[in-house]
């Protein structure tokens, strides 16, 4: 297997592993027509989404999440569909702020009708479609690589197999000059005062547990004690014994390299190394964080298996069973369950995961791409607040 | 086929891939370890003598202390560890 890495090169110097078209609504009526125009287009990709341009609690994280969403380097060009709001202008400014170069806006109100609005857009597309093909991968530097780590639908076997496996993974990206990403909040809890021991100064180490304090505040508030009952009566059954375990067995995809920086929801890690980000145990929600945040591939590691995919970060799925491997191999990539089973070491299934990531890093598409999924959702802190669209 | 997995070599408990019963032997590497008590897959075992409010180790990290002194072979379960941030929430 080849060990060097080839991407796309943006104007400012980031790193594309993908050259993706995305076609983005920037308002909830105008998500249908994204999805026909990607699906008539010769490869550009949509998303949709249910914003709709009311002046939302969450504005700012919504309009930071979208402008993030729009320039990931993985993505080589944007085609915005627009309604004509104040925020949706906002949402394009700060995607150019973060390094969008390449897009075109086509609004609804100024083109008059909807099936116009389609065929300009598919036209934009094409065009950019066309560019994108034409643009050649260059070989890349391994800080290129950002990564985001993820699991979702863990079993008792996550913390033994696939999560240490991907942290081993980790750990030699991590070494070599890449970044990696760790996210979901509510699964560090009572493990962060850990990660926290690892950051490289002790400011950084603050953070991490003064953002994990925020979340177990946000939580009381809604009269949830999720600590108090932590491990669960299951979680001991199987044969963990402490809040700590359980939470290291779901913060070691993150292996044991230094805590480099925290990162707020969406926020993009600016130099190589281990990073923390304050993200949502929703999968999908992670996903678009990390989409924000510029991460452009992720390892997606399951005890129950899951379809989710991006639509512009390749996402790779590990098994922490076999059985379940077995049972849906079109979504599925790589299987770690091999530990459990005493047939593969950790060090090994860590080696496979790193050379997927290689190897996907530089064009293989996931089980994800080739499905076609491409979820996306947006995070909210709060309940969404009904307003008129103006 | 391994009966046990150890996470990390500064690890002094295992995960047991396998349900152990009393009398068993765990040879393995350069290892052997007689098990002391029946412990279902899962669960961990002693890999190192854990003494009374020492740290038990798993990933290379402490994820608790020892309550009681724990023998190589033993179960190391809710029995005889705790976690160290709720030690006091739980006492």
């Amino acid at each position: 297997m080849s060990e060097k890495l080839f991407a796309y090169l943006r104007d400012d110097g980031r790193w594309g592993l993908r050259n993706n078209v995305l076609v983005l609504p920037l308002h909830s009526a105008l998500a249908s027509s994204a999805r026909t125009i990607a699906d008539t287009s010769d490869g550009a990709v949509a998303i949709s989404h249910d914003w709709s341009g009311e002046i939302d609690s969450d504005l700012t994280r919504i309009l930071f999440t979208l402008s993030g969403y729009a320039s990931n380097p993985n993505n080589y060009a944007v085609v915005f569909l627009i309604i004509g709001s104040a925020e949706e202008k906002s949402i394009i400014d700060g995607a150019q702020a973060l390094g969008l170069k390449n897009f075109t806006v086509l609004s609804l109100p100024e083109i008059g009708s909807l099936e116009k609005l389609q065929s300009d857009a598919l036209v934009v597309a094409n065009k950019y479609v066309v560019e994108a093909k034409s643009q050649k991968r260059i070989e890349a530097p391994w800080s290129a690589i950002v990564l985001g780590l993820e699991c979702g639908g863990s079993d008792a076997l996550s913390g033994i197999t696939a999560n240490p496996a991907l942290g081993v993974a980790s750990d030699r990206l991590v070494e070599l000059g890449a970044t990696s990403v760790l996210g979901e909040t509510t699964e560090i809890l009572g493990a962060e005062h850990l990660l926290a021991a690892r950051a490289i100064d002790p400011e950084v180490g603050k953070r991490i547990v003064a953002m994990v304090s925020r979340y177990e505040a946000s939580i009381n508030y809604e009269g949830i004690d999720i600590r108090g009952a932590q491990p669960s009566r299951g979680n001991i059954e199987g044969g963990l014994s402490t809040l700590e375990e359980k939470s290291l067995g779901a913060a070691k995809k993150a292996g044991n390299a230094p805590l480099t920086g925290v990162l707020e929801f969406g926020e993009r890690p600016l130099t190589p190394g281990l990073y923390f980000m304050d993200t949502p145990g929703h999968d999908i929600e992670q996903l678009a964080g990390f989409g924000a945040g510029h991460i452009n591939v992720v390892v997606f590691t399951s005890g129950r298996g899951t379809p989710t995919g991006s639509a512009i970060m390749p996402t790779i799925k590990v098994s922490t069973n076999t059985p379940m491997y077995s049972a849906i191999p079109d979504l599925i990539d790589l299987d770690a369950g091999t530990i459990a089973d005493g047939i593969e070491t950790l060090a090994q299934v860590g080696d496979r995961i790193f050379d997927e990531i290689i190897e996907v890093a530089n064009g293989k598409l996931t089980k994800a791409e080739r499905g076609g999924h491409h979820e996306f959702a947006l995070s909210r802190m709060y309940k969404t607040v009904i307003g008129e669209y103006q | 086929m391994r009966k046990i997995l150890i996470l990390d070599s500064r690890d002094n408990i295992a995960v047991c891939l396998v349900d152990l019963e009393i009398g068993d032997t765990v040879e393995q590497d350069d290892i052997s370890i007689k098990v002391l008590n029946r412990i279902p897959r899962g669960h961990k075992i002693a890999t190192q003598v854990i003494s009374k409010n020492d740290g038990v180790i798993k990933y290379g990290e402490r994820m608790g202390h020892a309550v009681a002194p724990i023998a190589i072979g033993e179960h190391v379960h809710v029995h005889n560890i705790l976690g160290d941030r709720l030690s006091s929430a739980q006492s």
